[in-house]
């Protein structure tokens, strides 16, 4: 779809874009939960701020003074305390957070008001590998570049859900475009890719796209010998698949001609609310509990070969 | 039931009327090509009396013994007198010659001069192809659906949009019926250009209102568009070289006045002449192009028989390379027989097939690909029959039955070597209608048009899925499954359609109509962009997705001045719809197995105020039509605001909601060979949702809306296009029939950076996470400059 709009882009070289400071009314203000907590051995943050105008282009300060509380389904109790920035659990001895396929409950009281949400984490296969491939030049790229893929298998059973992140040279692929979530080894309920290793366009939705400053339509080769790569594949509940899938959707406007393809804008779902749902007080985040699997690969000598080696038996 | 006794009355009647009256029949014809003409008059001067062409030139009259005068008449021919001695049935085929007259310039119809008064039609308009040639047109290509644009009612989302909007009502909701098989796509290039060739059509009618009962199964409009039959007494080639596009096409006698061929095509060079630009398109195999070609032959096998088969095959490619890419098409093939049982028994028996598909392929090699495509196929068959009891009734009855198969997803991909397939499952289901309808002059000012549809659909095979029910708005899981045999019916529906005209002829120069009209729809367009794009899936009612259900009532007042030199209109129009189709937020429309959890299902209202101004006569012509309209939606789950508990939802508008729709069209005839024209167009902003606040969630910046949809609107849109045609570049020699003409033109002439969209989004940029994120707010002209084209047509 990416290439499609580029190409498309590029023959409608007709439309074009301004910015423009619309009116948004007043704005909100809501409290903000922003609790994805995994397994990784490491502490854990929670994340409340209130949300921000629109065009309000800084970080949201930290909402103080709310008790934070995570429990798991046997009513064992993790307290997520204070500190500058967010509210953090830190493992008392050295282990990590949670045991997949059990259920966690969050609750935050701030201000008299009590919040909760409820997440279900998942078991994650491991990263059995990650390939490297040699592409001729093209598109907009005009020399030699590798695709970066990682091989991995869903897990027996149908309805498992994941979100994959990469890295490339230890920065995070974040663009809106680079959200690339699984469900089961494809992209949306059925069952038939149940226990498959994920499908092509998950598999390479590791390779940065990134356009050459100033030069539309140029783009910079996602790998290159020396590059690196590091892949994490995280479980998530169907609520956070549904999550993720609409965040996509939502921040993910390429404009220009893309526009015709565009949805309406809406609110992504939320998995937190006041305990009184007739309370003004209203609420929007995400909890959620990972495990987490990872494996990384640099672009070395070795994997040139291979991927030359492979490219000429194609 | 009700079908059967309507013909055994009919049937009583014939027996009863055949002593006193006698029927004079035939086929009005184009004497310069053997077309036959849609709409001619004809009237029998002594009694005043008279009836016009249907679509197939078939005309015929049932009046006392006696001898008459009966003139025949059509716009830009000659009228033409026949004596006749009516002692018994006479069958009488004329050819009309072209008038000698200068023609107007610009014709919007090619009916009789006063047909809008006479007429008890209403919120329906019929488009002269001849007359559109002369007006200017994106890239310099003559459009059909760009040009039905310009009569009141009818609108777009903007440049680029697939499909048009018929007072207030969706892009799915429109039937376009090409030699009757159903078209479920009418662009090419997305909607920068239309699929059906002018060279090849006749004839283009859009009801807006007032559909009469042999029509059906959507709830907005039908433009029923009719292809030529091919000239039936010698060769014609005509073609043109344009600045996107060339088209050539060929038509001729296979035997003279009896049978005939027309092939029609078209191709896009816009890849090639995009290549100077881009260097995208000059790499490993990559296009983008279209192309189009209709075919039609008839043979007249005998006075009472006839014969047509007609086909079309369009598609539209975008390659990325060799193996990459992304195409999409329709193709249409209809068989016809025109029967006549007897002078004043018409019949059309029609069988067609239909296929709209896309398709899209991905991957490099076949270790590692995903392909996926998408069909709708329809099969139908339908008998027509048209009763011409006497002057005074025109008896129409038939039915249809068609067979829908939707494919609504066939994918596979391979990863490793690993193949998995997640097609869905074909989708089947049978639409059964009959009709009736009557055409029927009460007294000599009073006409009326009624008639009633049985419409039946059938959804058939398969799974059934049952949803739970969740939270208006949010999206609703599957409970159970249960396997139905390929044949076995899983949900049915019956509806009743009524339809009425009515025409009061106030005095010879102005008349009052009323119509109104039910239809149902068992096919949806499932569509959650802000416009409709070309890999929308189409849906079948089922147990969790009722029909559209639509009603109209409207009103207008039509008066003539100065001897039919100016036309005007007003009319009004009130719509109420039911399941109407709308969008849980994140629906996932595309290859998903449950798409009707993802669906909501609510109510539709459009209102509005159609005038039209249309001057016919002299050098200087056009029309001006404005429409002032609202087109709202109401579903719990959607703009609900601040009621978090029940989110009953409150009206919102559409996303093709238009308050004010402006078209003025102008024609200036400077001398013979000189036309200039001009169109300017001003629509108001169409509606979009804007956030209020931003959140961050691991790192993501989320828009954050007050749950209210389409709360405000984008800036207005206008645009001036001017065109200039110069006729016969080569002097005409009298041997010679060579015509041909250079059309000059200039669409968006002061570049008008119209707005399609505004978004709000970050850049694509990538932002290091501990840098704040940016969120802007941009708007969006598809179209942002001037485009000059230069077209050149002949034919010789």
């Amino acid at each position: 779809m990416r290439k499609f709009l580029l190409i498309a882009a590029s023959i409608f070289i007709l439309s074009c874009e301004m910015d423009i400071n619309p009116d948004l009314g007043e704005a909100q203000r809501v409290l903000v939960v922003d609790a994805w907590i995994n397994d990784k051995p490491e502490p854990q943050n929670i994340f409340i701020s209130r949300s921000q105008p629109y065009f309000d282009n800084s970080f949201p300060e930290k909402v103080p003074g709310a008790t934070v509380t995570v429990f798991n389904e046997l009513g064992a109790q993790f307290d997520f305390i204070e500190n500058d920035s967010a509210y953090t659990w830190v493992s008392p001895d050295g282990t990590s957070f949670g045991n997949p396929d059990s259920f966690y409950t969050l609750t935050v009281n701030l201000e008299g008001e009590d919040y909760s949400s409820f997440a279900y984490m998942g078991p994650v296969p491991p990263i059995d590998s990650i390939k490297y491939s040699l592409r001729e030049p093209e598109f907009g790229i005009d020399e030699e570049y590798y695709l970066a893929e990682f091989v991995s298998r869903d897990i027996v059973g149908e309805g498992n859900t994941y979100w994959i992140k990469a890295w490339k040279n230890g920065q995070l692929l974040n663009k809106p475009s680079e959200i690339n979530i699984a469900f089961d080894a494809g992209f949306s309920a059925g069952g038939v890719v149940d226990g498959k290793v994920f499908i092509q366009p998950i598999q390479s939705g590791i390779n940065p796209f990134d356009e050459v400053p100033d030069s539309p339509g140029e783009f910079v080769p996602p790998f290159l010998p020396d590059d690196s790569v590091y892949v994490e594949l995280l479980s998530i509940d169907i609520q956070a698949f549904f999550f993720l899938n609409e965040t996509a959707i939502q921040t993910n406007r390429a404009g220009g001609f893309a526009a015709l393809f565009a949805v309406p804008l809406a609110n992504v779902p939320s998995n937190i609310s006041n305990i009184d749902p007739n309370s003004e007080a209203q609420v929007v985040g995400f909890f959620q509990v990972s495990s987490v699997s990872g494996l990384g690969r640099k672009l070395d000598e070795e994997a040139v070969e291979e991927a030359q080696l492979n490219a000429q038996n194609n | 039931m009700k079908f059967i006794l309507l013909s055994a009355i009919l049937m009583a009647s014939l027996c009863l009327q055949a002593q006193e009256t006698k029927t004079v029949s035939g086929y009005i014809k184009d004497g310069s090509n053997g077309e036959t003409l849609i709409g001619a008059t004809v009237l029998i001067k002594e009694l005043g009396t008279g009836n016009i062409s249907n679509v197939y030139g078939f005309y015929s009259i049932t009046v006392p013994e006696g001898d008459y005068t009966i003139e025949f008449s059509y716009v830009g021919f000659e009228t033409t007198e026949q004596e006749i001695s009516l002692q018994q049935n006479v069958r009488l085929d004329i050819e009309l010659g072209t008038d000698s007259q200068e023609l107007e310039a610009v014709v919007v119809s090619a009916e009789k001069e006063d047909a809008n008064i006479t007429s008890v039609e209403m919120s329906t308009a019929v488009l002269d192809v001849k007359s559109i040639t002369k007006l200017p047109a994106f890239a310099g290509e003559v459009d059909i659906i760009k040009s039905i644009q310009l009569l009141p009612g009818v609108s777009t989302v903007g440049e680029g949009a697939s499909g048009f909007n018929v007072r207030g009502g969706g892009v799915g909701q429109n039937l376009v019926l090409l030699d009757e098989a159903p078209v479920y796509q009418t662009s090419h290039m997305f909607g920068f250009f239309s699929v059906f060739n002018p060279d090849a059509v006749k004839d283009i009618k859009l009801y807006k209102g007032g559909i009469p009962a042999k029509y059906g199964g959507r709830l907005s409009s039908i433009l029923d568009i009719r292809m030529k039959e091919g000239n039936s007494k010698e060769f014609d080639i005509a073609g043109g070289i344009g600045t996107v596009f060339s088209r050539l096409s060929v038509e001729g006698p296979m035997i003279k006045d009896k049978a005939s061929f027309i092939v029609a095509g078209r191709r896009s060079y816009i890849d090639i002449l995009a290549r100077p630009f881009t260097d995208v398109l000059s790499e490993g195999g990559a296009g983008l192009y279209f192309y189009d070609l209709t075919a039609k032959a008839n043979y007249n096998i005998n006075e009472k028989n006839r014969v047509y088969v007609s086909g079309y095959f369009g598609r539209d490619v975008f390659k990325f390379d060799a193996r990459q890419g992304f195409n999409w098409g329709n193709r249409t093939t209809t068989v016809r027989w025109n029967h006549l049982f007897s002078d004043k028994f018409f019949s059309n028996f029609t069988a067609f097939y239909s296929n709209y598909d896309y398709a899209f392929a991905f991957g490099e090699n076949d270790r590692d690909k995903f392909e996926w495509s998408s069909n709708i196929i329809t099969y139908d068959f339908k008998p027509e029959f048209a009763y011409f009891l006497n002057p005074s009734n025109e008896l129409t009855f038939g039915a249809e039955a068609l067979l829908y198969q939707f494919k609504p997803a066939n994918a596979v991909g391979v990863s490793d070597g690993e193949t998995t397939d997640i097609s869905l499952d074909e989708k089947y289901a049978l639409e059964i209608s009959a009709y009736f309808g009557n055409d029927q002059k009460v007294t000599s000012n009073l006409t009326a048009q009624y008639g009633l549809r049985l419409s039946t659909f059938n959804y058939f095979g398969g799974t059934k899925y049952s949803y739970d029910t969740a939270v208006p708005g949010e999206r609703r899981d599957v409970l159970s499954t249960e396997e139905f045999d390929k044949w076995e019916s899983i949900e049915n529906f019956m509806n009743l359609e009524p339809r009425l005209s009515l025409n009061y002829q106030l005095n010879p120069v102005s008349s009052v109509k009323a119509s109104y009209n039910r239809m149902y729809q068992y096919i949806h367009l499932i569509s959650n962009t802000v416009a409709a794009t070309p890999i929308d899936v189409w849906q079948p009612s089922t147990n969790n997705l009722r029909p559209q259900e639509g009603n109209q009532v409207a009103t207008g007042y039509f008066r003539n001045f100065k001897n039919n030199t100016y036309e005007t209109s007003v009319e009004t129009y009130y719509k109420w719809n039911a399941n109407q189709v709308d969008y849980v937020d994140g629906a996932d429309v595309l290859i998903n197995e449950f798409l009707e959890g993802e669906l909501l299902s609510g109510k539709g209202r459009a209102y509005g105020l159609e005038v039209y101004i249309k001057k016919n006569k002299g050098k200087f012509t056009g029309w001006t039509s404005y429409t002032l309209g609202k087109s709202e939606l109401l579903v719990d789950g959607i703009n609900y605001g601040s009621d978090l508990v029940n989110r009953k939802g409150s009206w919102y508008p559409t996303r093709y909601d238009q308050r004010h729709n402006l078209k003025i069209t102008t024609n200036y005839q400077l001398t013979e060979r000189l036309n200039v024209s001009g169109v300017f167009t001003y629509l108001t902003g169409t509606p979009t949702t804007f956030p209020t606040d931003r959140f961050y969630i691991q790192g993501m910046v989320i828009p954050l809306n007050d749950n209210a949809r389409n709360n405000i609107r984008i800036p207005d849109y206008h645009r001036l296009d001017l065109s200039l045609t110069i006729e016969n570049l080569r002097k005409k020699k009298p041997n010679r029939k060579v015509e041909d003409s250079l059309v000059i033109s200039l669409y968006n002439v002061y570049a008008k950076e119209n707005p399609f969209s505004i978004y709000f989004s970050q850049g694509q940029e990538r932002v290091p996470t501990d840098t704040p994120v940016d969120t802007f707010a941009k708007q969006v002209a598809i179209l942002g400059t001037i485009v000059p084209a230069v077209s050149y047509n002949f034919k010789f």
